[in-house]
């Protein structure tokens, strides 16, 4: 593997993007503006289940300003419904999850009729015009309503309620618990909610009938994939499609599905000859994009007298909407939940269940932590319970469970194989930035003055970059195994980067850049980082899964060092010296040891293009080189966190008020500390409104309560205090420089560590176990009728809702 | 979320809109911050035919103080009543709640008037003019009359203000010297509607004890509530522990609060009563500061 | 019906129904599509601008409304300074205000006539002057830490000159008075 010399990277480099962003000339999709558009506007099912009886368009036809009216039946046999299954063995069932709805509607928010008008405002006019009578069935709306047999299923077809069911066991765990010192049983469950990037999805279609080509403008953080997915449900060849993504308002996952938007607006466009748009609205966001979370878990842990943990039986539950999505199938969230279940501890016998159980409401899938943060909030509840019940400090309950520094590599009992870390240290950095001790005293000396402060601890293993190896495993459709990055030398020796990750505020503009500058000896500012078009080079991933920096970053130094080399070839062929005597700095290459003997990379990319008498004889001439990288062996680098809060309740109306947070990390090699410290940042805030205030709910006809943004509440400036943040780095062994992933990382442990910071504020007062976030000052103040084990007397289960 | 077609008209004197409003017949619709109606055209839950801007009519702005009452044009922003001096040395109760309507940004286009007319069951500014025992001004082409704002909330977003009527102004009346105030409210987040919020002004005498007490509720029921019992139990007494635990369980024992995704009526009947608690306890103490502070100048 | 309005300091009309967003009329009409939309529903401010100097959402506002008046966008800040970066815009980059920039231009509405009025340092007083903008990226670290250095940036700036201490004055106290006659 090549080396990576640090220069640039690990500086605090400003952001490249930033003065475009600021100044208001980013591009996002709907900044697109093509002569003759059309735009588009969806009529959405308002009802969670039942039959489409009828559907009357006519009237909405006729308006002026409408160009066309389309349903399910004008689509078929032009578009494919989104199928997403795993790739065989495993138990699975299947589910089409139309353009448009095909003669049945399974959840509130789900298409069914589409008008193209001349404005966005006609065609919404148009839609108070369309008629669909409905012959309503009885929703399926819980996990527990689907495994019960409801009498009509989700997919009628199904013999069982779920998508996928899957199994792990390693150890007799009848044994450990037979012979344990005690046991601990819990259930929890994380609320649904969402990614809710602040710019919602988008979609403008161009179709050249001349060329036969079509242009999509898309919100996505993938556009190799989306163009794939366009090919195969429109029929095209993938030749023809160019996927364009530029500037993105976040994305958190949610923008990382092919939705059936995509293909509808796609078609729409190819069908009329005219360019399409449409522009999700927030109502729209809420309903059809898809929700997260939303796990069940039952657990019980068998432990020792000294509080170490001996085994764990987890059953999980995901709630996984109606359909399964592309490209990760509704399988990736129970799958993934009950591989990292057991996060840094060391558990030696591990048995777990999951499920993803299909039921009538919006799809659900990856967002920020995929389904760690539900994972990680199980694991932890279960930690503190643990300590609870064996009246150990939680602290060191969880460090008594570590897997140790010299245990590393570990592989876990799901599996995985944690490659580096010293998981003690990072527990010891957090408690240090938050002076645990003396926040204990405080924490005492206020209750005497009738305040009440608790302190949560969470910690997470966040398996990073997942390569082939892993992906396989999964048994995704998609594989995604690795990210490429083309790099050219143009002939004024500036360098042009197209690397396959796509930037939505993570800021590859700039560490891509860094990474380059690096290997190439050359200053930032000669570097331009282009992204986000299908066109520009060959395949790759695209960001998800904290990859970019590892999968692009070290496609694009590997693509970068091959440049290098080729310019010291250049260089050497007319210094008349050996290669290997020369060394690239300053953006020259020159003499080792003899700096004066030197020529500029600029002199040699001009060389390159204009001079081919002076390029060696077995070079080509330009310089271009696409390299794509994998992380071999594939199964991932692993970074991890240790967070802790002190958050302080207000025992009479149950308001949370988080006073401090803090995370310690290590993500392996850091390559921009202001950009990882965002990050991070940026992740715990999103936690935050998931443990404290974001929840889509529905009432029991299957009615999402939460369709605007009095009811759907991300957090705003008062809600996310500074993120104290320490850093340690170990560095990978398995990828270029040591970098390990980051970028979910944040968003995993906040539900953890509210729910425990609240618990132990409020347990004082007789307040018993946090089973489920978000903690609405409801359910805090409900805590004060559950027991400490964590049952709920029946009178007060209504409230727990 | 575009709103549907309407037509449009923005007159410059009140006797226009007002001539405007009768003419659309029921189917005009004032206009003024938009801060709660165009949402709710986005979302296509109004659809006024006509839409009578009342923005450009000069007489409708302005904080002034009148025969030692306060009168606020009905399109004065909410902003500029933050920032007003004469409403924050007088009407201090209004200066308090304020701040908790929204975020600045709307405030700098929402209104006093609007807020009023639109009458949100946990709007501030409705519960302080109900706990100042204030009125409002209407007109149409019918003539202008004013209406107590006891008679002015009927039910949630409901108001008797006639379809053909303009809201002109909000008129408080001086609270009595030494009355102190205080304004409670518990939401999700800071500035969103009050999920249980408490109102109150009290004035004490030279002993403590109350002399005229005001409460109202917001939140806790379709329009903001005074709670004459709880304030006539108040009056003549101290405020002691027993004294507050019987005026907060007069004051809360029949609300029903509405339940919703943030909190159901339970809850809210809870967070009703710590909200009342805390603002009697808090303007008793200003009451009796601001008197200490009388006797000390004196 | 006729909108006109001095947008950015140069006039600009156009022929929209009334039921025209302002915020659509400024993205669409007037294709400055640095102001952005996130919600229509008044809920996240990303499309923050400023009429007659106030800053305001123009999502709620029908650009018939603003017939007349002075509307400021974010391109403005920079296109006043030929291109170069206001102080605020430059102390959102320093302190990493910014992640996707999605909400960006709305913060800076909303902060431009915050920070003109006096200095801005106070944790709090930050946080309540941009409690109306939602940032998804952030979780805020960068913009608060943005605004204090912008604030000393043009506070201590000798060109740009100093005033009283605005921030003293009590709870209950007025700050301009500006709607009092
Ligand atoms: C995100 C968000 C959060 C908010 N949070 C709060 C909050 O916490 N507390 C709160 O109180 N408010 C809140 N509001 C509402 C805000 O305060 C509005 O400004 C206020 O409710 C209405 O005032 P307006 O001037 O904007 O009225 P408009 O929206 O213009 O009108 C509202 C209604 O009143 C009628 N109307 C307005 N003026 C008159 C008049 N002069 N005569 C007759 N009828 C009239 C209109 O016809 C309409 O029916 C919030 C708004 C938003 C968008
Ligand atoms: S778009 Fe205007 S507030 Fe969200
Ligand atoms: S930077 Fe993305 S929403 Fe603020």
């Amino acid at each position: 593997m090549s080396e990576m010399i640090p220069r640039l990277v690990g500086q605090r480099v400003k952001r490249v993007e930033d003065p475009r962003l600021l100044t208001g000339r980013g591009e996002y999709v709907d900044d697109v503006h093509l002569p003759r558009m059309l735009h588009v506007a969806l009529l959405r099912s308002s009802v969670a289940h039942a039959r489409i009886v009828g559907i009357d368009t006519a009237a909405a036809a006729e308006l002026p300003g409408v160009h066309l009216v389309v349903t399910a039946d004008d689509l078929r046999d032009r578009v494919q419904p989104i199928v997403c299954d795993i790739l065989p063995p495993g138990a699975w069932q299947t589910s089409a999850y139309p353009i448009l709805a095909d003669g049945k509607v399974r959840f509130v928010g789900e298409p069914v009729v589409a008008v193209v008008a001349d404005s966005r405002y006609v065609a919404e006019d148009a839609l108070e015009a369309i008629g669909v009578s409905y012959e309503e069935l009885p929703p399926v709306m819980t996990v527990t309503a689907a495994e019960a047999g409801p009498e009509t299923q989700v997919h009628e077809a199904w013999d069982e309620a779920w998508f996928t069911h899957k199994q792990l066991r390693v150890g007799d765990i009848d044994r450990v618990f037979a012979e344990a010192a005690g046991v601990t049983r819990r259930s929890v469950e994380v609320g649904r909610h969402t990614g809710m990037p602040l710019e919602t999805r988008a979609i403008i279609a161009d179709y050249n009938p001349s060329s036969n080509a079509l242009t999509v403008h898309m919100t996505t953080q993938m556009p190799h994939i989306m163009r794939t997915g366009l090919a195969d449900h429109l029929g095209m060849p993938e030749h023809q499609i160019r996927v364009i993504s530029k500037d993105v308002g976040g994305g958190f996952g949610v923008k990382a599905e092919l939705y059936p938007e995509d293909i509808l607006v796609s078609h729409l466009a190819t069908r009329l000859g005219r360019p399409v748009s449409w522009v999700e609205d927030r109502r729209e966001h809420l309903l059809g994009t898809i929700h997260a979370r939303e796990h069940f878990y039952e657990l019980e842990a068998a432990w020792d007298e000294s509080g170490r943990i001996l085994a764990v039986r987890a059953e999980i539950r995901v709630d996984g909407g109606a359909y399964s999505v592309y490209p990760y199938s509704a399988s990736m969230e129970p799958g993934m939940a009950m591989g990292v279940l057991t996060g840094m501890y060391d558990v030696p016998v591990y048995h777990a269940d999951s499920w993803a159980i299909a039921t009538n409401k919006t799809p659900l899938g990856p967002y920020r932590g995929v389904a760690r943060p539900s994972a990680c909030f199980a694991m932890e509840r279960l930690m503190d319970a643990v300590a609870h019940d064996t009246g150990i400090d939680p602290l060191e309950l969880r460090r008594r469970n570590l897997v140790r520094a010299d245990q590393m590599p570990h592989t876990t009992p799901s599996g995985l194989e944690y490659d580096s870390g010293d998981f003690e240290a990072t527990f010891r950095k957090a408690a240090e930035i938050l002076d645990y001790d003396a926040t204990r005293e405080q924490q005492e000396e206020l209750r005497g003055e009738g305040r009440y402060l608790g302190i949560g601890v969470g910690s997470y293993v966040e398996q990073t970059a997942h390569g082939a190896a892993e992906f396989v495993k999964r048994g995704l459709p998609v594989i995604f195994g690795y990210d490429t990055s083309r790099i050219r030398i143009d002939a004024s020796g500036n360098v042009l980067v197209h690397p396959t990750s796509h930037s939505h505020g993570q800021g590859h503009e700039t560490t891509i850049a860094q990474v380059v500058a690096d290997a190439l000896g050359i200053e930032i500012e000669r570097i331009r980082v282009v992204y986000g078009d299908t066109q520009d080079v060959a395949y790759g991933s695209g960001t998800l899964g904290s990859r970019s920096m590892v999968m692009a970053g070290g496609a694009a130094h590997l693509a970068a060092v091959e440049l290098r080399d080729r310019l010291v070839r250049i260089a050497a062929h007319n210094l008349e010296v050996d290669p290997g005597d020369l060394e690239v700095a300053d953006g020259e290459v020159r003499v080792k040891g003899s700096p004066a003997t030197a020529v500029a990379i600029t002199e040699i990319a001009r060389w390159a293009h204009h001079r081919p008498e002076r390029i060696p004889s077995d070079l080509e001439p330009t310089l271009e080189v696409t390299s794509s990288y994998g992380a071999p062996p594939g199964t991932g680098a692993f970074s991890h966190a240790v967070h802790m809060a002190l958050v302080e309740v207000d025992p009479a109306l149950g308001t949370v008020q988080v006073l401090r947070y803090v995370v310690a990390e290590d993500c392996g090699r850091i390559v921009n500390p202001m950009i990882v410290d965002g990050q991070v940042t940026g992740g715990v805030a999103q936690g935050l409104g998931g443990a404290l205030l974001e929840e889509i709910v529905h009432d029991a006809e299957g009615q999402p309560l939460t369709t605007s943004l009095l009811d759907y509440l991300w957090p705003t400036a008062h809600d996310v205090p500074f993120v104290e943040i320490g850093h340690l780095e170990s560095l990978s062994p398995f990828t270029i420089g040591g970098i390990k992933g980051m970028g979910e990382g944040g968003a995993i442990a906040p539900g953890a560590v509210i729910a425990g910071a609240v618990e132990d504020a409020m347990r004082p007062l007789g307040g018993g176990f946090v089973r489920k976030v978000p903690l609405t000052p409801e359910r805090v103040l409900n805590l004060l009728n559950v027991d400490p084990t964590g049952r709920v007397p029946e009178s007060h289960e209504e409230n727990q809702k | 979320m575009k709103p549907p077609p309407f037509d449009y008209t923005a007159p410059r004197s009140l006797g226009e809109a007002l001539r405007a409003l009768a003419d659309a017949a029921g189917d005009g619709k004032v206009i003024a911050g938009g801060q709660s109606l165009v949402p709710l055209m986005n979302f296509r839950f109004a659809r006024p035919g006509l839409l009578v801007d009342v923005n450009r009519i000069p007489e409708l702005t302005g904080i002034r103080r009148r025969d030692g009452e306060l009168r606020i044009g009905a399109t004065t922003r909410q902003a500029d009543a933050e920032q007003s001096g004469i409403i924050a040395r007088g009407w201090p109760l209004l200066r308090q709640a304020l701040p908790h309507v929204a975020h600045q940004q709307i405030r700098n286009r929402g209104t006093v008037g609007g807020s009023v007319a639109h009458a949100d069951p946990a709007a501030e500014i409705c519960s302080v003019l109900l706990a100042y025992g204030g009125r409002v001004e209407v007109a149409s082409v019918r003539g202008v009359r004013e209406i107590d704002a006891s008679d002015l909330f009927v039910g949630q977003f409901v108001t008797t203000i006639e379809a053909d009527e303009i809201l002109t102004a909000v008129v408080v009346p001086p609270p009595p010297a030494g009355t102190g105030t205080a304004f409670h409210e518990v939401a999700r987040r800071h500035g969103d509607f009050a999920l249980a919020g408490a109102a109150a002004a009290v004035t004490t005498d030279d002993r403590g004890r109350c002399e005229r007490a005001s409460l109202c509720l917001l939140g806790a029921a379709p329009t903001p509530i005074r709670r004459a019992a709880a304030e006539a139990h108040l009056v003549g007494n101290e405020l002691t522990d027993a004294v507050l635990a019987e005026a907060v369980a007069l004051a809360t024992a029949d609300i029903e609060p509405p339940s919703d995704v943030h909190g159901s009526s339970a809850y809210r009947t809870r967070a009703a009563r710590e909200m009342a608690a805390r603002a009697l306890t808090e303007a008793f103490a200003r009451s009796a500061r601001d008197r200490g502070q009388r006797k000390e100048a004196s | 019906m006729r909108v006109e309005i001095n947008l950015n300091g140069k006039p600009f009309a156009a022929d929209v129904e009334p039921r025209m967003l302002l915020s659509d009329f400024i993205r669409h009409e007037a294709c400055l599509t640095g102001t952005h939309v996130g919600c229509e529903q008044g809920g996240c401010g990303a499309c923050t601008i400023q009429v007659d100097g106030r800053a305001v959402r123009s999502c709620l506002l029908f650009a018939i409304q603003v017939d007349g008046s002075t509307v400021r966008t974010v391109e403005a800040l920079s296109d006043e300074r030929d291109g170069a970066l206001h102080p605020l815009q430059e102390a959102f980059r320093e302190c990493h205000g910014l992640q996707c920039g999605f909400c960006t231009p709305g913060f800076l509405m909303s902060l431009e006539p915050a920070l003109a009025s006096g200095p801005l340092d106070d944790e709090q007083a930050i946080r309540d002057a941009i409690s109306g903008n939602i940032c998804r990226c952030t979780g805020y670290a960068g913009i608060v830490d943005a605004v204090r250095h912008a604030s000393n940036t043009i506070w201590n700036d000798p060109d740009i000159g100093t005033v009283d201490d605005l921030g003293s004055l009590g709870e209950d106290a007025p700050r301009s008075g500006a709607g009092d006659e």
